[in-house]
């Protein structure tokens, strides 16, 4: 309940989504707002600035169904050099599936952590259809969520949330198709090609299988 | 084809006799994944970073039958473990499918896998909990017909080894 240090732990921190969605925080938060980026920066400069915020929040992605190895990487460092005083930590996690709950193993991951190293855990916003919510009518929805993570990490009611877009699933496959292939036609690159099925240079029998 | 994908050294002779690839990724130069999306936008089923991990994704698809092994780090893979996992996103579409009732990415040419996942180190029950559930999400994402996690000391983690290659042996 005060000053809030927001770390984007994304590997790819400075055009991430997760910079977005810690930006929004900022805008509702009704105190201070310090942004860090996790990203090439010396671990012990940024342990050393968590020590003089009352809260942490964590925002990343969820990434082959956890934490991100950045973010691995620093809690490690964090175990073994802990701030002068420990913050209440909360996340922010996003992914790319239309499901938030896809997300509750990386926000399992952080409350073990805190558990572990006397951390106060304190809220938790899971976004589901995370890499795209940002660019459609639903940045609303989304926003409001953020919101009210800000509300509770402020008051110290801490809250679980959740938000995604809400479609029905297979609209959302079809909206992800015409997403990754406009994205891909940015690079000159068809649907088809994109759907290869071949990796790396691997041999495709007729098939599609890989050769022997 | 039959797999071992380690995060570190394993002194097994059995390994070699039973026709087992063993791919060590301690000795591996592996960077981290970078969230560029080149492997799924720009050079589909390449990534962009051309080191080490492009040529143990390919391995990895192409497997039938895994023996993860790696130490558990706050319910997760240990960073070596982890950071390869991440780099192996180019043998996935970005497209997504229904699977299991929930969306996950379309795998490209992946072999469905008989998945052993041996994680190692001082876990405590809670740990272990969570990296049970986290197994539970890969086996959609990383196409795993049939899975089972295993845990071991690092005292006791070639024994563990040698006892699943055994099996796989007697297969």
């Amino acid at each position: 309940m005060g000053r809030t240090m927001i770390l984007n732990a994304s590997p790819r921190a400075p055009r991430s989504n997760s910079k977005q969605y810690a930006a929004i925080f900022s805008e509702c938060y009704p105190f201070e707002t310090e942004y860090f980026e996790l990203l090439h920066k010396d671990p012990l400069a940024l342990i050393e600035s968590m020590g003089e915020f009352s809260d942490v929040l964590f925002v990343f992605p969820l990434y082959a169904d956890g934490i991100p190895a950045t973010l691995l990487q620093f809690l490690k460092v964090l175990e073994e050099h802990p701030p002068k005083r420990k913050p209440v930590a909360s996340v922010l996690v996003n992914c790319g599936f239309i499901e938030p709950g896809q997300n509750d193993v990386a926000v399992e991951m952080m409350r073990l952590f805190c558990r572990r190293n006397g951390y106060r855990f304190g809220s938790v916003l899971r976004i589901g259809s995370g890499e795209a919510i940002l660019t459609t009518p639903f940045r609303a929805f989304v926003a409001r969520k953020i919101k009210k993570l800000a509300g509770s990490v402020a008051t110290g009611k801490h809250q679980n949330l959740k938000v995604t877009m809400p479609i029905p699933k297979g609209m959302y496959i079809k909206a992800s198709e015409t997403y990754w292939a406009n994205y891909g036609a940015k690079y000159g690159v068809t649907k088809e090609q994109m759907a290869t099925m071949q990796i790396e240079d691997s041999k495709l029998g007729s098939d599609g299988k890989a050769g022997s | 084809m039959k797999l071992i994908i380690s995060d570190r050294h394993l002194d097994i002779p059995e390994i070699k006799q039973a026709s087992v690839e063993c791919i060590d990724l301690s000795k591996l130069k592996i960077a981290n994944c970078i969230g560029c999306f080149g492997c799924w936008v720009k050079t589909p089923g390449k990534c962009v970073i051309r080191d080490d991990a492009t040529k143990v994704y390919p391995r990895i698809a192409e497997s039938d039958t895994v023996l993860y092994v790696s130490k558990v780090k706050f319910g997760s893979y240990d960073l070596v473990m982890k950071t390869m996992l991440e780099r192996s996103i180019p043998i996935q579409q970005a497209f997504i499918r229904l699977f299991n009732g929930e969306t996950h990415h379309v795998q490209r040419n992946v072999a469905p896998k008989q998945a052993i996942v041996l994680g190692y180190g001082d876990i405590s029950p809670e740990e272990r909990d969570v990296f049970c559930q986290l197994i539970a999400r890969n086996a959609n994402n990383m196409n795993f017909a049939h899975y089972r996690v295993r845990f071991a000391t690092e005292q006791g983690l070639e024994e563990a080894v040698r006892e699943e290659v055994l099996k796989w042996g007697a297969q």
